[in-house]
């Protein structure tokens, strides 16, 4: 190709040679692999043969005939919702305070944004050591506190091992709740807000007729976001239980995981992360519609 | 005094000395006000009240055979420029060998080494993808016991690449592996999977000073190990507990402490006819001890793998533990731990009674000293075998191995004649890198050792079923003992059903 023709090409109004790149990315790293995935589904890796052998719809069999993984669902829907509901209420909270001009906040929003920067492998280690039942620091307040007894380890008891890997979940993620929230509230008009005072409406009143409303695409977004990280949330019960004790704390992608690369079940690791998309590309759609989310 | 400013002063001193303005006796006077002891000062004393072998001295005296390289020069000449590599789980000898050893390899063959180090669960991942691929990434394996039957068609039998007479290292001796090891981690259908690389071994290592004080001896059965344990508790508990144990569930840690314990009750894996037995009377007694005996282990023993049980003894929290003997010259290191020399190893306790080989199945050899070791070997997918083979020789020969014990900190060798060897009996004493618990490792070998079995569904059966329905016991998920090991059963049937 000669020079003349690139700068043609260049100076064209034609958008494709702009697209091309990132659409080859996109099927180099995209759609290659979802469909090596779909494939992979109907098939499974046969250790003694060292082959792949194609099994049909045996996995997808399976999978409805398997507990663990019926229970691993329960668990990443728990744990979904109950992170998803602190994150977000919290996030609002912590939001609607910092959203003031005094002296020191704007440093707070800075240290705020430092958690989000942390590995959630080396977040899940930090908690796993805060939760050590001989020198945790969250083990001796709640202790203190008489919330606990000394005899029950956070992460090896089957009643609070789940609590556990959410309070990691909830430390590390929450400022981005707020990180959004607050760039929702810094840009919502002011003329309202002043209209409401002078009518003499109460600041909840003012939060749930004029804030909420006016902050609900915002807060569909910021659901949005975190809700689909939060169904593959794998590091913190990785480094934190390995899904103990027992199936606790077993999530469907650290199923998908240990599957694929402990048991070399690259069929079944693969009908597993499959569904999992499934089940988030569904959720996501219905709750964009509910939500009336636009981009 | 500031170390800076004592330092000052010492070099104004030296000046002095060495420009004739004070004499040498004066000078050793004032750098002794200084708090100098003649080490710092480079005379060659030792370094503390244990480590009776000057570090220099001993780096001079490990240093691998002339007669060694020389052969590495002449076999190694044809594969000069060759790359081979190897991945291996981060073990003594695979450090040694990768920071210490193979750069007289290199040297003298002018074959290039490459070493991953990584964890054990990578490793097999990465060899299963190089065997699914035949690429032949990979030159060596480091085969784990419980692989030997998923890869023993993909390497080469090292006694027949001894056939090879023009690559053979003279006196390599194969029959110099302790016969035990090549028995319980190398063969499988007939076939030698490589050679004893590593043998890491349940050993007892207790607390001698506090075993002392209370007027306690080294446990010869489960039932002292159980009362002991006991003891300790009830007079130091909680701050120290009498044992520590590796409880994490779904980890394979805990896999291999219940067959400890399952083992040391008379119980087995499988019988002969291949079936899950661990729900059977022994299987049951062997749980109920187990249950009892975690009343005198630290709260927080339900989070640990074998890591978090050597940070409990080292950091004193527990007393004792049935574990790896490798941990050993960690807690002896005085830069490590503080319990430098109050520690003391024993043969495990013996069993209540022990099945023997023909009446269990796979190959599975109860004893209460569970062993994980590893061996090396040439993949067959390998571009360069030979070169590979070459390098395998020298990694697993005698004087290797030798200086792998000094170097690597006192890992258990694999093979007879390191065990008297007079640089690795050179180190049996307190401090960094002793080898003063060799002998108990070496009796457990022959006369304690238990071998988990050889199948290719093990490795899902060992670091899942196993350990997450024992987790879930401990953790009350179970109404009984029973019903967890029932479930166990099936759950081990399922599997062997396919």
């Amino acid at each position: 190709m000669s020079v003349a023709q690139v700068k043609r090409i260049a100076i064209s109004d034609s958008p494709w040679p702009w697209l091309l790149p990132l659409i080859a990315l996109l099927i180099v790293f995209t759609v290659y692999p979802f469909f090596y995935n779909v494939w992979l589904s109907v098939h499974e890796f046969m250790p003694r043969t060292r082959s792949l052998k194609f099994v049909g719809v045996d996995n997808w069999v399976q999978l409805w005939n398997d507990a663990r993984f019926w229970g691993s669902l329960g668990v990443t829907f728990a744990y979904f919702a109950v992170a998803l509901v602190i994150e977000l209420a919290l996030g609002m909270a912590i939001a609607l305070l910092l959203d003031a001009e005094l002296p020191g906040f704007g440093a707070l929003r800075a240290v705020l944004s430092m958690t989000l920067v942390i590995p959630p492998a080396i977040a899940g280690m930090m908690f796993l050591l805060l939760q050590d039942p001989q020198f945790g620091v969250v083990t001796y307040l709640l202790n203190w506190l008489g919330l606990l007894d000394k005899s029950t380890p956070i992460l090896a008891t089957s009643s609070t091992a789940l609590a556990g890997v959410l309070l990691a979940e909830i430390w590390q993620w929450t400022p981005f709740m707020v990180l959004i929230f607050l760039a929702g509230l810094r840009s919502l008009p002011a003329e309202p807000f002043e209209a409401a005072m002078i009518d003499g409406a109460s600041s909840f009143q003012m939060f749930r007729r004029l804030t909420l409303p006016m902050m609900s695409r915002v807060i569909a977004v910021a659901v949005l976001l975190r809700g689909i990280d939060l169904f593959r949330v794998f590091d913190y019960v990785f480094t934190m239980t390995s899904g103990g004790p027992g199936t606790t704390t077993y999530t469907l992608s650290y199923y998908a995981w240990q599957q694929t690369f402990s048991f070399l079940k690259w069929g079944y690791g693969a009908t597993l992360s499959l569904t999992s998309l499934i089940i988030v590309m569904v959720l996501a759609e219905v709750f964009i519609r509910l939500a009336k989310v636009r981009w | 005094m500031r170390d800076s400013d004592r330092k000052l002063y010492l070099a104004s001193l030296t000046d002095r000395l060495v420009k004739g303005q004070m004499g040498r006796r004066d000078f050793l006077r004032l750098a002794g006000k200084l708090g100098l002891g003649a080490g710092a000062l480079g005379m060659g004393m030792h370094r503390g009240p244990f480590n009776f072998v000057p570090s220099a001295a001993a780096q001079e005296a490990l240093q691998p055979s002339a007669d060694i390289l020389k052969w590495v020069a002449d076999a190694g000449k044809p594969f000069a420029g060759t790359t081979l590599k190897l991945a291996t789980e981060s073990t003594p000898p695979s450090n040694a060998l990768n920071s210490q050893l193979k750069k007289y390899f290199e040297e003298a063959s002018g074959i290039k080494v490459e070493i991953e180090v990584l964890p054990l669960e990578q490793v097999l991942q990465k060899l299963t993808l190089d065997v699914a691929s035949s690429l032949g990434t990979y030159d060596l394996y480091y085969i784990d016991q419980s692989w030997a039957a998923s890869f023993s068609q993909d390497v080469f039998d090292p006694r027949e690449q001894l056939q090879k007479t023009d690559l053979a290292m003279p006196n390599y001796n194969i029959d110099d592996f302790l016969p035990a090891l090549v028995d319980g981690i190398a063969m499988y259908d007939g076939r030698m999977v490589g050679v004893p690389y590593d043998i890491p071994i349940f050993i007892m290592i207790y607390r001698k000073d506090i075993y002392d004080e209370l007027g306690l001896k080294a446990p010869a059965t489960m039932a002292e190990l159980a009362s002991n344990s006991k003891a300790i508790m009830d007079a130091k508990g909680p701050a120290m507990a009498g044992i520590a144990g590796q409880m994490k569930s779904g980890h394979y840690s805990l896999e291999c402490e219940w067959t400890s314990m399952l083992w040391g009750h008379g119980g087995s894996i499988f019988n002969p006819d291949k079936k899950f037995v661990g729900n059977d009377e022994a299987g049951l007694e062997a749980m109920a001890y187990w249950t009892e005996l975690k009343k005198s282990m630290p709260a927080g023993v339900d989070g640990w793998t074998w890591d978090g049980q050597g940070q409990a003894v080292a950091q004193g929290v527990a007393a004792s533990m049935l574990s790896w003997g490798e941990f050993f010259p960690y807690f002896d290191d005085p830069s490590q731990t503080k319990i430098s020399g109050l520690c003391e190893v024993a043969v495990p306790p013996a069993a209540t009674s022990l099945r023997t080989k023909d009446q269990t199945a796979f190959g599975e050899t109860p004893g209460v000293g569970h062993q994980g070791g590893s061996t090396l070997a040439v993949s067959k997918y390998s571009k360069s075998p030979d070169a590979a083979w070459v390098f395998m020789q020298w990694a697993t020969c005698a004087d290797t191995q030798s200086l792998i014990t000094a170097l690597g900190g006192g890992t258990g060798p694999t093979r007879t004649s390191v065990y008297d060897d007079p640089r690795v009996k050179a180190n049996a004493r307190v401090g960094a890198g002793t080898t003063r618990h060799l002998p108990v490792v070496r009796e457990t070998i022959a006369k304690h050792m238990g071998s988990e079995p050889d199948l290719p569904e093990w490795a899902q059966i060992s670091s899942d079923t196993i350990p997450v329905s024992l987790g879930k016991y401990f953790a009350g998920g179970y109404g009984s003992a029973k019903e967890a090991m029932d479930d166990i059963a099936t759950q081990v049937d399922t599997i062997l059903k396919g």
